[in-house]
């Protein structure tokens, strides 16, 4: 026997690529994923715009969902702030409750949203990479 | 108040400022290459460097006088200035990074392939830009006034012909280290003496009622919605269309960097603007009889002297002084250098010669406003400039990263339309105060502007029958796509 591996016929889907069919974890792509033929004058990698199109989709929702929680989040505290008399009435070290958590309190809001975004954003595009690289 | 030593203490910033940027200077030339050069800048130095640039006079003394003067609606405003961060993190930091442009007009161009879009938004960016460094001028005018007693044009005059001169040296465009170096000064400055005070204040004998000092009307309880959203809305999205915040994630060497970065400005600014609402709070308790329009902007250098009677206070003053004077440096330095950047493109020829002209021109004109006109409160004028950013810049800059059909006919109308609406608003407002039910729509128009500005751009950008450039897929596609490492 040689060393010389025995030719095989490759097939269109082979290996874990079946499974990146449909919705992978925030990315979503459509049904069957175009495959990128490199056929001489053909458009660059088809499939590599659908890929970037459902990343760009799956970033806005991202971004779009985390500033509506941050809304949320801000004028929750705002409301709580300007609607509850009895903050007015604690006082901590000589300034009352609600001064306090008007002065200080939204700054760990806007901090963690950040963070929970940019975990987010990062995880999207390293699942692109992923199917870049499969694809 | 001892003249001789804040005097001293601005001339020890200035020394210091020089010399790290001549240090700088020396990295740059020996790399050759700014944008090689600034590759070796750590996220936290660079963090350090965005925020040194961004936190101006604004906040570094209005802020305080803010709370002193308004009460509790003051703290919306260093709020809407870190929210601001937020939403350029999320919706253009690491887009804007991998675009490769330099500017706001760069990346507009290269997006719309259009010149005619990139006058448009170089003419907003200048605007913006100018109407932000009237405020830095005016506020060395009034530190000066304040602690050594000269005329209020001396300290205008100083930080132009500095930072003019400076940045025309070709001294400033890679000095990501000066600015570092003027976020940790800012920080320490303010924060030494607050940590003073508040312990004199709270070891004090109290004396003090909470219901006087902090009173429930001008507390938190009393929020007009319309205005308070209008103008969160305008911080929030104002941010986002500053010159000079565009060109620092260009210190980022990825995407992700520039994400992992604008993650620890945003811690950055949020302990400065903590400190400082502490001052606030101090101010309120110790200097009430501070409150009065003009005045009330001088506070945190009043206040240490007040405390300490004697050469603790003294030593204290210079420092806040000193980190004043970093404040004007750092931002009006950085928003010449990107003014610069854009006139020296589009007017002149582009060339390291008309850079420096430009600088020049840059500093000349804010110079001149700020000598025309009397200080207005701080904090005050720098909204305004976010709400023109913010009617003005950020619905192309969101529109255009994010919405493939923007075409440049719809990016110029709905520019021009936020532009005219905003200035519109504000100018009548200024000129007859409002009339009647429309007021608060003159004075706060960002939540009508900014729409209609969006509204506008959409509705020209569909019905343009040329339609979005061809290349477009592909650009978006560049801006969105991590890059492999």
């Amino acid at each position: 026997m040689s060393d010389i591996p025995r030719r095989v016929r490759v097939t269109a889907d082979a290996g874990p690529s079946r499974r990146s069919g449909g919705t992978t974890r925030g990315i979503a792509l459509p049904g069957a994923a175009t495959r990128a033929i490199a056929l001489p004058g053909a458009p660059v990698d088809e499939a590599d715009a659908v890929y970037s199109r459902a990343l760009r989709r799956s970033q806005l929702r991202l971004a779009l969902g985390t500033t509506a929680g941050f809304v949320v989040v801000g004028a929750t505290l705002a409301a709580v702030v300007a609607l509850v008399p009895e903050l007015n009435e604690i006082v901590v070290l000589g300034v009352p409750l609600s001064w306090l958590l008007h002065a200080f309190a939204f700054y760990p809001a806007i901090l963690v949203s950040a963070l929970l975004y940019a975990r987010a954003a990062s995880r999207n595009e390293r699942l692109y990479l992923a199917l870049r690289e499969r694809g | 108040m001892n003249a001789v030593l804040d005097l001293v203490a601005v001339a020890l910033i200035v020394a210091a400022t020089l010399i790290i940027g001549i240090y700088g200077l020396r990295i740059s030339r020996t790399t050759g290459d700014f944008f090689v050069a600034s590759r070796t800048v750590r996220p936290v130095w660079n963090a350090s460097a965005i925020s040194g640039e961004y936190l101006s006079a604004g906040t570094f003394l209005g802020l305080s006088g803010m709370i002193l003067l308004g009460g509790a609606r003051g703290f919306w405003f260093p709020i809407g200035y870190a929210a601001g961060y937020l939403l350029v993190l999320m919706f253009i930091a690491a887009p804007l990074r991998r675009s490769g442009a330099y500017t706001i007009p760069d990346f507009i161009e290269a997006r719309l392939e259009s010149t005619a879009a990139r006058r448009v938004t170089s003419a907003a960016v200048l605007v913006i830009g100018w109407l932000y460094i009237v405020p830095q001028l005016h506020g060395a005018g009034i530190t000066l006034v304040v602690v050594a007693g000269l005329p209020s044009w001396v300290g205008a005059v100083t930080v132009a012909v500095l930072v003019g001169v400076a940045v025309a040296a070709g001294g400033m465009r890679a000095i990501t280290y000066m600015q570092a170096f003027q976020y940790w000064l800012k920080l320490t400055a303010l924060l030494i003496p607050v940590v003073f005070i508040a312990f004199a204040v709270g070891g004090g004998p109290h004396d003090l009622d909470p219901a006087i000092v902090f009173p429930i009307e001008a507390g938190p309880s009393r929020l007009d919605v319309y205005e308070t959203g209008s103008l969160m809305l305008a911080l929030l999205l104002g941010t986002m269309g500053l010159p000079h915040v565009l060109v620092r994630f260009y210190t980022s060497p990825t995407g992700v960097s520039a994400r992992r970065t604008t993650v620890l400005v945003i811690v950055m600014v949020s302990v400065f603007y903590a400190v400082s609402s502490t001052l606030g709070l101090l101010a309120r308790m110790v200097a009430p009889d501070l409150a009065e329009p003009g005045v009330a902007d001088t506070v945190a250098l009043v206040l240490p002297s007040r405390v300490f009677p004697g050469l603790g206070g003294e030593l204290l003053t210079a420092l806040v002084v000193a980190g004043a004077f970093a404040a004007f440096l750092a931002t009006s330095a950085g928003l010449v250098v990107s003014l610069a950047g854009v006139i020296s493109q589009d007017v002149f020829s582009g060339s390291v010669r008309s850079f420096r002209g430009s600088a020049l021109l840059c500093t000349a004109v804010p110079l001149g406003v700020a000598l025309l006109t009397a200080p207005a409160g701080l904090v005050s004028s720098v909204g305004v400039v976010f709400v023109f950013a913010a009617s003005s810049l950020s619905p192309v800059l969101l529109l255009g990263v994010w919405w493939r059909r923007l075409t440049a006919r719809g990016a110029i109308a709905g520019m021009v339309t936020g532009a005219v609406s905003c200035g519109l608003a504000l100018l009548v407002y200024a000129a007859v105060d409002g009339v009647g039910i429309a007021a608060p729509f003159l004075a706060q128009p960002a939540a009508w502007t900014i729409p209609l500005a969006t509204a506008v751009m959409v509705a020209v950008s569909l019905l343009d029958r040329r339609g979005a450039p061809l290349r477009t897929d592909r650009y978006l596609a560049r801006l969105h796509a991590p890059e492999r490492v």
